[in-house]
């Protein structure tokens, strides 16, 4: 094999429990080569990596860096022969410095100054200025990934991979994460960039791999690809959604009778991360919020449902004004938010079906005794609509796949029977099943009269779902779209500012 | 200015010295005799076995984890010195022996924690027991009373008129803050308990600094066993028992975070001197010596409820300017963006 | 199971041990243990810990009995105790849920504050240290040595408890929202649950217990001083944890912490019986508190089945 390559990896093989997590993957990354994968949820992509990385051990297969072939027992070992991962959440040391953090666990490199200086030169190589004495709890998640980075090229790192690492920044962020890869690029460090999205691919990478249930589906050279080749290795040819289109035809035919009187009306609302919002939401209405992350929506939404505290404004709902009212007493005004961090804030995960749809509404239950039965009813009641799939009402959440916990959480929300329901990221990291399934319980809830507030940032769920859009751009509402003009293209514009229209 | 913040939050054992010379003023300024340096060093030698714990405790905490069964590895410790020089050993052979107890003890911990995943608190509240049960065994549930008259003397040798448990107290703090903040493998310490999954990642030997975090505590426990037995002359069968709480209660007083990744054996140390002057301080004040815990306790309580608020308002301050900074990016940027 | 496999174990060894009466009458040992860990079971099942026990059952002695000395009538004394001790309890879940200092550390710090408080009230009074005050009427020593239809008294409190505490943990509306919070504090919150309300209840009713329990104590002995349980923290969490509890939080049965403070129970009196002493029980203790994880953690399917078999019996049983 040639020497050419930084990594050439060959028919590498994986299995978990008789599940074939990784069949036949073959990859090559050049000097300098900034490679693109990209593949659903359970397509291999993590797994793969931290094979790479040495966190786990491939069955079969071969794996070469710069000719030489390797075996990893742990990360370790592939950080002394070059490789580092910039994980999604980056794992920085709160309590220590940005030189603590960079040089902890770092081998038999001499003196403390040494390794400043070489600390400060790799700063300066990469063009960056930031104060290594800074506390790790001090950074932002941005600059918490470029500690990372750091770590990455001190071990003198010659392969870096990325993680997802735009999915928690903001757009300048982005910007600025994208130049320093570019540079690093330019300085000979192959990069593995893993992503789901798309724009991301085509501006930055040079090559690009498509993984999809273990393979690879489709792999090469950027410029050979569309946005609709990569389509198509991402989702089997007899998937595709097509019959979306109609379907959605017809529902806004359906839905523009349906419109209701206003429920939510929201006027000059300002808060930590938001200013000045207003809008009114109408029942069988789905008003969707988009923008990119970091654009304050979340915070908008959990100052609407008392979770946080806004500042000024305000919130009528079904005419009365709402505010400094706990969570409980909007809920039972009519108001559900579906939260964003599906395990942190959704799911009781050690603990069942029942007592998760339930735990929403223990206080409408009469009396001090839980009523088994009628909790048995409601619950059996949403696990029928909501078409959960799990093995009986006391199955443990953990035991349940993503889509289905979050069709819980949905059903546990819906168990209040909200008239104003706000979803927040409902279909973040759930399979296309599931996906679906969600698309069309949100459009019933619709038919039944349910106002529906849908913040995502999936453009594509947005227009598919909503009737009317608004667009948040650093805590401020930048634009309003209706129906008729929605495209994912208006969208994307208006949520990434005005700088983006000046470019296109 | 920033900068100014950072080294508060770094340096908290500063705030408990400033806390406890206030102390000793306010006591000192109801009776002088409080102040004078015979009272000092009287206290500081009266605080030392909780000091020597303290400091095994803080590896211990500073990764994350917790060990209760120090009081008893204290007391069989003690048990075990008594016994043997009772019998006649030589001192070496008692020294090395009674170590071998601290660590063998603190080794199981560690290997239950660390490799059977084991919650810190468990493991070492069962090793509790055990460790009692074994020497209450071993003693027979008898004190150890002949202690010969040459290792009693060993506490009251002098050097620069300071006590030698003093010594022994000052030389373990040195070692352990300098190994701690010093050396690479000191800082694992910190690491590991600051962010366990981080450090896994860089590589670090996660596991080995945990059971390395609990045979130190053994030792500790151990070291000081030795101490008490030189101290006070003798080895009760309920010796050591609850010094677990107060440990730990020193180790936080001194800043010590049980979240883990935070605090110094300096600062541990300070916090068991303290926690000692506290209960020493209310005889000068002619409070009747009944109030001592009760003082204690509303001290810790009001100190770490005070901290916790003081840190918030920090992590707040720090988040703000963290932001503004950001602001002006953003504008440096678009102003580039423009032209 | 322990207690299946413990019965016959000493059955075996010891003809004498099955004596029903010698079985029923060792409770009276142990059945502090038992009524200060069913309230306890609580707050670790919020993922907490309350180490102020011990000293609180120190405070509801002295507390009783400083009342009773000074003239108050001994009922009254002893719901005044009680009082105290759950106001105690409430200052340790007030700072609990209102402050980020963990629980650990707050009830250390109240460990302290509590027993000091004990021994001003005991040192205020004069009452001697070791002695205590004694002389208490016989209806209030009666109510841990007393037998009623045969059984101990004690007995029937800790059934009483278990009936109490079970259907309170099990069936209501409370204990499940306890689970919850147990289970997932943010997600608590995000539906609407009073989180910190209940954080802070679970810690009053740990005051309560540990209130009861002391006055146990005090009616066992009858003598009340204020260092009374000062050692029973330990044995109280291990009685929870061994009963099935999670340290971490969510998962735990008030039966399963009735049968654990039994079955260590009866090891000291079994043991003991077969000629073991007392020190080498609490080493038997000690390794079987960290055996039973280790088998959990090992075993967690076969875990989770028997989980949900105990949760079953339990909902019966009550």
């Amino acid at each position: 094999m040639s020497e050419e390559y930084l990594l050439e990896i060959e028919d590498l093989h994986k299995q978990f429990n008789g599940n074939h997590v990784l069949s036949g993957i073959n990859f090559t990354l050049k000097k300098g080569e900034i490679y693109a994968v990209v593949g659903g949820n359970g397509a291999g992509k993590s797994t793969l990596m931290k094979i790479i990385t040495g966190l786990y051990k491939a069955d079969s297969g071969e794996m070469e860096i710069s000719g030489k072939r390797v075996r990893f027992a742990n990360p370790n070992d592939a950080h002394k022969n070059g490789i580092y991962l910039v994980p999604q959440e980056p794992l920085v040391f709160p309590n220590m410095t940005i030189e603590e953090n960079i040089t902890m666990g770092l081998k038999g490199i001499g003196k403390p100054k040494e390794l400043r200086k070489k600390i400060l030169q790799v700063i300066n190589r990469v063009g960056w200025s930031i104060d290594i004495s800074r506390l790790g709890l001090t950074l932002s998640i941005a600059e918490q990934q470029l500690v990372e980075i750091l770590r990455g090229l001190v071990r003198e790192a010659q392969i870096l991979i990325l993680d997802e690492p735009t999915s928690t920044l903001t757009h300048n962020e982005i910007d600025s994460l994208f130049d320093t890869i570019r540079q690093l690029s330019d300085n000979g460090i192959g990069i593995i960039y893993i992503t789901h999205r798309f724009s991301e691919i085509f501006e930055l990478s040079h090559s690009v791999a498509v993984l999809r249930d273990g393979k690879i589906s489709a792999q090469g050279p950027i410029s050979e690809f569309s946005y609709k080749r990569l389509l198509d290795g991402l989702v089997p040819t007899n998937e595709q959604p097509s019959n979306n289109i109609t379907q959605k035809k017809s529902v806004i035919q359906s839905s523009i009778e349906q419109i209701g009187a206003t429920v939510l009306e929201i006027d000059s609302l300002c808060g930590n991360k938001f200013q000045d919002i207003s809008f009114s939401l109408r029942e069988g209405e789905i008003l969707g919020i988009a923008g990119v992350v970091g654009a304050g929506r979340t915070e908008l939404a959990e100052a609407i449902c008392g979770i946080k505290k806004f500042n000024s404004g305000t919130i009528k709902l079904n005419g009365k004004r709402i505010k400094n009212l706990s969570i409980r007493k909007v809920m039972d005004l009519g108001l559900a938010y579906v939260p964003e961090d599906r395990h942190a804030h959704g799911i009781f995960n050690i603990t069942s079906v029942r007592k998760n749809i339930t735990s929403t509404i223990l206080n409408r239950l009469n009396g001090l005794f839980i009523p088994i039965t009628k909790e048995n009813e409601i619950t059996k009641k949403y696990v029928n609509d909501l078409k959960i799939k799990a093995e009986g009402t006391n199955q443990e959440l953990s035991d349940l796949s993503g889509g289905n916990q979050q069709k819980v959480v949905l059903a546990k929300y819906l168990a209040t029977e909200p008239k104003v329901i706000i979803l927040d990221e409902p279909t973040r990291g759930i399979d296309a099943s599931a996906r679906a399934d969600i698309y069309r319980i949100i459009n019933q809830l619709k038919e039944r009269g349910l106002a529906v507030l849908l913040i995502s940032s999936d453009t594509e769920e947005i227009v598919e779902l909503s009737d009317r859009v608004l667009v948040m751009q650093e805590g401020k509402i930048n634009k309003e779209i209706e129906k008729e003009k929605l495209t994912v293209d208006n969208i994307t514009s208006a949520a990434f500012g005005v700088k983006k229209d000046v470019i296109s | 200015m920033k900068s100014f913040l950072y080294k508060i939050i770094k340096v908290r054992e500063l705030s408990i010295l400033i806390l406890m010379v206030a102390y000793f003023l306010f006591v000192g300024s109801i009776n002088s005799q409080f102040t004078n340096s015979n009272t000092i060093v009287l206290l500081v030698n009266g605080s030392i076995i909780l000091l020597v714990m303290a400091i095994g405790q803080s590896f211990v905490l500073l990764t994350a984890n917790i060990d209760v069964s120090i009081g008893s590895i204290m007391g069989l410790s003690a048990a075990v010195c008594g016994t043997l020089l009772a019998s006649g050993a030589n001192l070496g052979v008692v020294v090395f022996s009674v170590i071998c107890v601290g660590a063998v003890i603190g080794f199981v911990n560690g290997i239950g924690v660390s490799y059977l995943k084991i919650p810190a608190i468990i493991m070492t509240l069962g090793m509790l027991g055990v460790v009692r049960g074994l020497m209450l065994l071993y003693t027979k549930g008898m004190w150890i009373e002949n202690i010969p008259n040459y290792y009693k003397k060993i506490a009251r040798i002098e050097i620069l008129s300071i006590p030698f448990p003093v010594w022994i107290g000052v030389f373990l703090v040195l070692i352990a803050y300098l190994f701690l903040t010093k050396t690479k493998f000191g800082r694992y310490f910190y690491a590991v308990g600051d962010n366990t999954d981080g450090a896994q990642l860089l590589g670090l030997p996660v596991n080995t600094v945990k059971v390395l975090a609990f045979i130190l505590s053994g030792l500790s426990a151990a070291i000081a066993g030795l101490i008490f037995v030189m101290n006070i002359g003798f080895v009760s069968n309920q010796t050591g028992s609850g010094m677990e709480l107060q440990v730990i209660a020193a180790a936080v007083l001194g800043g010590v975070a049980l979240t883990g990744g935070m605090g110094s054996v300096i600062g541990a140390g300070l916090g068991a001197i303290f926690f000692t002057v506290i209960n020493s301080s209310l005889v000068f004040m002619k409070i009747p010596a009944y109030w001592n815990s009760a003082i204690s306790g509303l001290l810790l309580i009001l100190i770490v409820v005070g901290d916790s608020r003081f840190q918030k308002y920090l992590k707040e301050r720090s988040r703000q300017n963290q932001k503004n900074s950001l602001g002006e990016n953003d504008r440096e940027k678009q102003s580039k963006a423009i032209p | 199971m322990f207690l299946v496999g413990e019965l016959i174990f000493f059955g075996l060894l010891t003809p004498g041990f099955l004596n029903i009466q010698n079985l029923l009458f060792s409770m009276n040992d142990f059945a502090y243990i038992g009524l200060a860990a069913i309230p306890m079971t609580f707050v670790i099942i919020t993922g907490g810990i309350d180490v102020s026990v011990g000293s609180i059952m120190g405070l509801s002695s002295i507390t009783v009995g400083v009342l009773w000395a000074g003239g108050l009538h001994i009922w009254i004394a002893l719901i005044v105790a009680l009082i105290v001790c759950t106001l105690a309890g409430l200052l340790n879940g007030l700072i609990v849920a209102f402050t980020d200092v963990q629980p650990l550390v707050v009830t250390l710090g109240t460990m302290f504050l509590f027993a000091g408080i004990a021994l001003v009230i005991s040192g205020g009074s004069s009452a001697t240290g070791y002695e205590g005050i004694s002389g208490f009427p016989n209806p209030f020593v009666q109510i841990a040595n007393g037998i009623t239809l045969g059984l101990p008294n004690s007995i029937w409190l800790i059934l009483f408890f278990l009936l109490i505490f079970g259907a309170l943990l099990h069936l209501t509306k409370y204990g499940r929202n306890v689970y919850l919070v147990g289970i997932n504090m943010k997600a608590a919150k995000y539906s609407g649950i009073a989180t910190k309300w209940i954080v802070m209840s679970t810690y009053m009713l740990a005051g309560l217990g540990g209130g009861i329990s002391g006055i146990i104590l005090t009616s066992y002995f009858s003598s009340a001083r204020s260092d009374l349980g000062a050692q029973a923290i330990l044995p109280v969490i291990t009685a929870v944890v061994l009963g099935g509890t999670s340290i971490l939080g969510g998962r735990g049965t008030v039966l399963g912490t009735v049968i654990a403070s039994i079955v260590v129970g009866m090891m000291n009196y079994g043991l003991q019986l077969s000629g073991m002493t007392s020190e080498q029980t609490t080493i038997i203790v000690g390794v079987m508190l960290i055996v039973a994880v280790v088998m959990r953690r090992f075993n967690i399917n076969y875990v989770k089945k028997w989980f949900i078999g105990n949760r079953s019996t339990t909902t019966k049983g009550s």
